[in-house]
């Protein structure tokens, strides 16, 4: 939270350099041209956790113990499953034992390569994505000493830590930096993605269909107004409207989810009272305009990790195509960007094919290592 | 810690005046009565003490190492703790917790704030690992808990009435009428002769009352007996872990490398308190086996077979300990009155809990 007036001074500048349209919207001005499509470029490293071959193995084994949970049953990839897209392949993921969470679980790929983690943008590294995941109620409810204490008591962490940070024994803060050193492997190659080998100047790459799709993205349908630059998302907070997801009428667990997200970040209590949907940026800023925002996703690797939107209302792309076609959902807070778009039934085949052209060729997995175990200290 | 310096002056003062008056204490008595808490809100607070949902994963509930059926612990040696971990000390009956001055072993809470005692065992890592907000929103789902919060409390559940709900409930845990009670209130053969001549030897070769004095049979200090290390804590990496996190949250120095129970110590960190644990409650003793901080003796027998033989070994212990040779008749005799410590059962069916409902969203 301490963050915010931080990030608000730095939008202000922005606004200051850049122009009132940055001020007074969420988008750039439809004068200014989005960031252009293409490769990723290389993930980006913060200086102070640089990757390592054996700092990336040890986070990938902490990516799927389980014993980095409160109770030792539920580790990142519980959530995260490769198998499943590295999201949990349901709507609303499903959370800490005892409880259900209340939104989508995020796919992993291509993390790296965001500045804002979770839905609404909470946190600005993997490294806190991590920690916080790890330690939230409704998600590990790890403790971190008791964390800490547990990797202790493995011979084999102990022995890796101490080889990659130094440490005579695993300090919990390295843990989330090994796991996001992992996270940043977890990244489309351009040269297994279809579209980046088109952008890369081989024009057959993509099929015709694609082609069309990807002229009306960045043209009649305007998703590119926000799905911009390499990682398609201007990591900017939107409003679209998103229907309910009706489990929150149908599951008493995800509806203690919902009010106990809205009492422990602190909304005023008329609002509590009221709560019957995720208030997505507002419960950072308390900006009444910020209700129902939330960061814009990556397209990449779509194909595996449906289902979409912050609340997991779209089995399907064809579902979500067709939401953005009528403008979106209702909502008062609607962003201005969403039109009627007035699509063919062929225009919306061909962005779908397109959208499908953004994904890897086969998914990226990565093996389930085999945990070491505790073992008595002498 | 300025209390605890106190409670050390104030230990030594009575250490000092017991030696030299010989065995002597406060005179056993029956318990004093406790405020009586409104029935509704036992009735809630009993609901609450069974319910798992008041633990972070769902999966324990206060009932869990605190069993009716196993004198109010769980009949272990060392307690079980949160799921994916094993805890290091023993589970302490809350039969007659409502009366101790300090909680725990090892006296790090003031025992006379129930409702934060409470809330420590709900929201510790160790035990139940629960969020109170969270808590409240479990509490919220389910409309007979709304309904009896409201009748019971004055209010919807809040953690705070969560709390004090539970510490009703416990304040009812006592024990009443015991066969010493009927005895001390001339109730002639109340106590068998074997328990008479156990009483007497408690209260005067056994020099047991030193400490086990007064209604609650407790002199509410600290003692270090020189209880033998429970290997399993440090042989088995689960309890270790739950003992290394324990003593670093406390503080301790060196935790990473101390393979004892420093008990007391782990709050006020002066070197004479090591190894001393918060006298217990004899009542119910008969019950709550096994025995001592770490569960390191299992019967009744091994307790006497123990003191008799001047306790442990410690540097801190306690110079009220000395060899009682006592036979094997006063052994048993002590037992027998030891026996006598038991009130009426306490009868506390497990309930039935309410389920969860869906609610109208948006009508919060």
């Amino acid at each position: 939270m301490r963050r915010i007036p931080g990030a608000i001074l730095i939008g202000v500048a922005a606004g200051l350099l850049l122009g009132a349209g940055v001020l007074a919207g969420t988008a750039p001005a439809q004068s200014q041209k989005p960031p252009a499509l293409g490769p990723l470029p290389p993930v980006p490293v913060p200086r102070d956790n640089p990757m390592s071959p054996a700092k990336v193995e040890l986070g990938r084994l902490l990516f799927f113990d389980p014993r980095l949970s409160g109770d030792a049953s539920t580790s990142c990839a519980s959530c995260h499953n490769p198998e499943a897209g590295w999201g949990d392949g349901s709507d609303v993921s499903r959370g800490y034992p005892g409880t259900q969470h209340w939104r989508n679980s995020q796919t992993v790929l291509n993390a790296a390569h965001y500045t804002k983690l979770f839905w609404a943008g909470e946190v600005t590294s993997l490294e806190g994505q991590a920690e916080a995941a790890a330690t939230g109620n409704v998600a590990g409810n790890g403790d971190p000493i008791m964390m800490e204490e547990r990797l202790r008591q493995i011979p084999e962490y102990v022995q890796r830590f101490k080889a990659v940070f130094g440490t005579d024994r695993p300090l919990i803060g390295d843990v989330w930096k090994a796991i996001a050193a992992f996270e940043r492997t977890l990244v489309s190659s351009p040269d297994q993605v279809t579209f980046d080998r088109f952008a890369k100047g081989d024009a057959r790459a993509l099929g015709e269909e694609a082609k069309r799709g990807l002229a009306l993205f960045q043209g009649k349908a305007g998703c590119i107004q926000c799905h911009s630059g390499p990682l398609a998302s201007d990591e900017n907070y939107h409003n679209l409207g998103v229907p309910k997801n009706p489990a929150f009428e149908e599951d008493p667990l995800r509806q203690i989810t919902l009010r106990f997200q809205h009492y422990s970040r602190g909304v005023p209590e008329p609002l509590y009272r009221a709560a019957d949907r995720d208030l997505g940026l507002y419960y950072t800023t308390k900006r009444d305009e910020d209700k129902g925002k939330f960061r814009t996703p990556t397209l990449r690797e779509l194909k595996y990790t449906a289902p979409y939107m912050h609340n997991g209302a779209f089995f399907t792309l064809e579902e979500v195509v067709d939401f953005y076609d009528q403008d979106g959902g209702q909502d008062p807070g609607k962003s201005p960007l969403l039109r009627p778009l007035r699509l063919s039934a062929q225009d919306k085949k061909d962005l779908v094919a397109f959208l499908l052209s953004l994904s890897s060729d086969k998914p990226i997995v990565v093996p389930r290592p085999a945990l070491p175990g505790y073992a008595a200290i002498k | 810690m300025n209390r605890f310096h106190r409670l050390g002056v104030l230990a030594a003062g009575a250490l000092l005046a017991a030696m030299a008056q010989g065995a002597a204490g406060e005179p056993l008595a029956a318990l004093p009565p406790l405020p009586a808490p409104k029935p509704a809100q036992v009735a809630l607070g009993r609901l609450l003490f069974f319910d798992p949902r008041l633990s972070g994963d769902a999966a324990i509930s206060c009932a869990t190492c605190h069993d009716p059926k196993k004198g109010w612990g769980d009949g272990k040696a060392l307690s079980t703790g949160y799921p994916g971990s094993e805890y290091f000390r023993n589970s302490q009956s809350i039969v007659n917790a409502a009366y101790y001055r300090r909680g725990y072993w090892d006296g790090r809470m003031d025992g006379r704030d129930l409702p934060t005692l409470v809330r420590d065992h709900l929201t510790e890592a160790h035990f139940m690992q629960a969020d109170g907000r969270l808590l409240i929103e479990r509490m919220r789902q389910v409309p007979e808990y709304e309904e009896t919060f409201t009748k019971a409390m004055g209010g919807e559940p809040t953690y705070g009435r969560i709390l004090n709900a539970i510490t009703a409930f416990i304040q009812t845990i006592a024990s009443r009428n015991a066969a010493l009670d009927r005895h001390l209130k001339g109730e002639a053969g109340a106590l068998s002769p074997a328990a008479a001549e156990g009483l007497r030897l408690f209260q005067g070769k056994a020099g047991c009352i030193q400490c086990h004095d007064g209604a609650l049979l407790s002199d509410q200090q600290f003692h270090a007996l020189g209880v033998p290390e429970n290997a399993a804590v440090y042989a088995q990496p689960l309890r270790h872990i739950t003992f290394r996190r324990f003593m670093k949250t406390l503080g301790v120095p060196n935790y990473d490398n101390l393979r004892e129970d420093v008990g007391l110590y782990g709050v006020t960190k002066e070197p004479g308190d090591r190894g001393k644990f918060r006298t217990p409650s004899l009542r119910e003793v008969a019950l709550t086996a096994p025995y001592m901080h770490n569960g390191s003796l299992a019967t009744l027998d091994d307790v006497m077979d123990f003191y008799n033989r001047s306790g442990g070994a410690h540097p801190n212990k306690s110079p009220l300990l000395q060899p009682l040779g006592l036979g094997d008749g006063e052994k048993r005799a002590l037992v027998e009155f030891l026996k006598s410590l038991s009130g009426e059962p306490i009868v506390v069916e497990r309930p039935i809990l309410p389920d969860y409902k869906l609610r109208t969203l948006g009508k919060n």
